[in-house]
């Protein structure tokens, strides 16, 4: 089994969906954005072991980036991703610049500055972003003929979009990156004594997670066509972001991708049968999962093969 | 012998506390150097600040000829040093080849090559047996082991050794020290921190003792170990 069976199979499901269940296209594009999302802040929280719950800063950013170059600048919306990314990864580096002298905890409450800057910039700078009111994607320039605001069109993006960070995750898991940033998040003196800069492999690995989150950022902004500060600039998308990769499984390829799963499905799932206990109901899974599965599902089952195969290999 | 290492007048301060006053050594390709001393000599702090752990004060590191007393460990580790930690440090989450790719991979970005490298390690420290179980699981001796699999998968010129002798069983501690001389003898410099009197003599060619940050005597195993301020300062201030 080559190392791309799994996101092939992923790619052959992800085309048919919407033959099958045409009904739940919305669905399933915040299911891809959840999967991609958590998966690129797992490429920093996870591989790298630095925890954000400001991702939703990078979101944004993706995001009112190709909804003001449609309004204000009338830039082609392939442009505006592109910036977008960029705008994304010097964020992340002028951030992790600053504040990857702190360890810990300290890193991760200082994440949460930033979503909440650019959720102030956003508000009070009405020249550029609209203000608190928000703004409205009325109208994108249509790449190769595709009406971006119509559903499928979004959901293949989306799909598309998925299969780029997992396909990027897989190509540095087994190789040097990989086990750099792994060997960060174990420890970093030790790291130090490996030749790794700690440092740049994090700065590194918030400028990918950054750039990848912002351009999951830009499809869910056409996906919404309407951007609000206080929406999109949310603490809560953080800190879902950052449980969905946590529940899943960190550091894994396809943990957070489970975990978007898990989470989306259930919290529609409950929304729908429960209705006002819903939340109840979604606050026990994920105690129960961090209870039990502290490395989360996929985590958890990688661990256990790894015990399984070796325990095996010195009985034969 | 061509000299790897050279320090002069290395002073390391921790607020108005001196942990290493004015020490300075050399050691050449081949050569082990024994670092000795009571409790609280500074043997870790000026170990430390040779590999870039503790912040210089005063003083120079020279690795073959260039001076890196400004580098960061890993800069240090990239010009030709090597070190394993008195507390071991493996990566926890990974298996233990894993664990010893990771400094492999300074030398190459290629896994395969990568791979060969750390199982030359691990097979040369006697892990390979272990190479796919977690690192987490290994008892101490082979912990031990590993920290050493990885500082040699570095490639390095010279090898800071603290305390891996500690702890370890009789035979386990036989193995180890044999494995060290065989080291030596494939001409790698090496600079050993070690509380266990009798190792150091049976390994080093050279011996300083500190106590108190400052080093105050320094000669073969059997000159220090003749002389009457090392016997005072281990008999007189020592609590082990």
């Amino acid at each position: 089994m080559s190392k791309f069976t799994g996101l092939a199979i992923f790619l052959a499901v992800g085309i048919l969906f919407p033959l099958l269940l045409p009904g739940y296209l919305s669905l399933a594009i915040t299911l891809l954005l959840f999967a991609s999302w958590a998966s690129a802040w797992d490429v920093l929280g996870g591989w790298a072991g630095q925890s954000s719950l400001g991702h939703a800063a990078f979101v944004g950013l993706g995001a009112y980036t190709i909804a003001l170059s449609a309004t204000r600048f009338d830039l082609a919306p392939w442009w505006a991703v592109l910036i977008g990314m960029g705008l994304a990864a010097a964020l992340a580096w002028a951030w992790g610049s600053l504040t990857f002298g702190l360890r810990g905890p300290y890193f991760t409450l200082s994440t949460i500055a930033v979503a909440e800057i650019l959720r102030l910039i956003a508000i009070n700078e009405r020249w550029l972003t609209g203000g608190a009111q928000g703004i409205f994607i009325f109208s994108l320039r249509e790449p190769f003929g595709l009406d971006l605001f119509d559903r499928q069109t979004q959901y293949y993006l989306a799909l598309a979009y998925t299969v780029i960070v997992i396909r990027i995750i897989i190509g540095f898991a087994k190789g040097k990156f990989g086990y750099q940033m792994r060997a960060v998040r174990e420890d970093e003196a030790s790291a130090q004594a490996a030749g790794i800069n700690p440092t740049r492999v994090k700065l590194q690995a918030f400028m990918i997670s950054g750039a990848l989150t912002a351009l999951g950022g830009a499809i869910y902004g056409v996906f919404l066509s309407f951007l609000e500060p206080h929406d999109i600039f949310f603490l809560p998308l953080s800190v879902q972001i950052a449980l969905t990769a946590i529940i899943g499984g960190r550091g894994t390829i396809w943990g957070p991708t489970i975990g978007a799963v898990l989470l989306v499905f259930s919290a529609e799932l409950f929304r729908n049968i429960f209705a006002q206990a819903n939340l109840l109901i979604y606050g026990v899974l994920i105690l129960v999962v961090i209870l039990f599965m502290p490395r989360g599902l996929m985590g958890q089952l990688e661990h256990r093969i790894i015990r399984r195969r070796y325990a095996r290999s010195t009985r034969s | 012998m061509p000299e790897v290492l050279e320090a002069e007048g290395i002073v390391v301060r921790f607020g108005g506390l001196v942990a290493v006053n004015n020490v300075s050594l050399r050691v050449q390709s081949g050569q082990i150097l024994g670092l000795i001393g009571p409790n609280g000599a500074g043997k870790t702090t000026l170990f430390n600040a040779l590999t870039g752990y503790a912040p210089l004060h005063k003083g120079r590191v020279s690795l073959l000829r260039r001076d890196v007393s400004r580098l960061a460990p890993y800069a240090r580790i990239r010009r030709g040093m090597g070190r394993t930690f008195q507390i071991e440090r493996p990566f926890e989450e990974l298996t233990v080849l894993e664990n010893v790719l990771v400094p492999a991979f300074l030398n190459t970005s290629n896994r395969r090559e990568a791979e060969a490298l750390a199982w030359q390690s691990l097979e040369k420290v006697g892990l390979a047996d272990r190479a796919r179980q977690p690192s987490a699981d290994l008892n101490l001796a082979r912990r031990r082991r590993l920290e050493l699999a990885k500082a040699l998968a570095v490639k390095p010129q010279i090898l800071f050794l603290d305390e891996v002798m500690a702890g370890l069983n009789p035979p386990a501690l036989k193995e180890m020290v044999t494995f060290v001389r065989g080291l030596s003898s494939e001409g790698l410099a090496i600079v050993m921190v070690e509380h266990i009197m009798r190792v150091i003599i049976e390994l080093a060619e050279h011996v300083i003792v500190l106590a108190f940050g400052e080093k105050i005597a320094e000669g073969s195993p059997e000159e220090v170990t003749s002389d009457p301020t090392v016997i005072e300062a281990y008999l007189g201030g020592s609590d082990d």
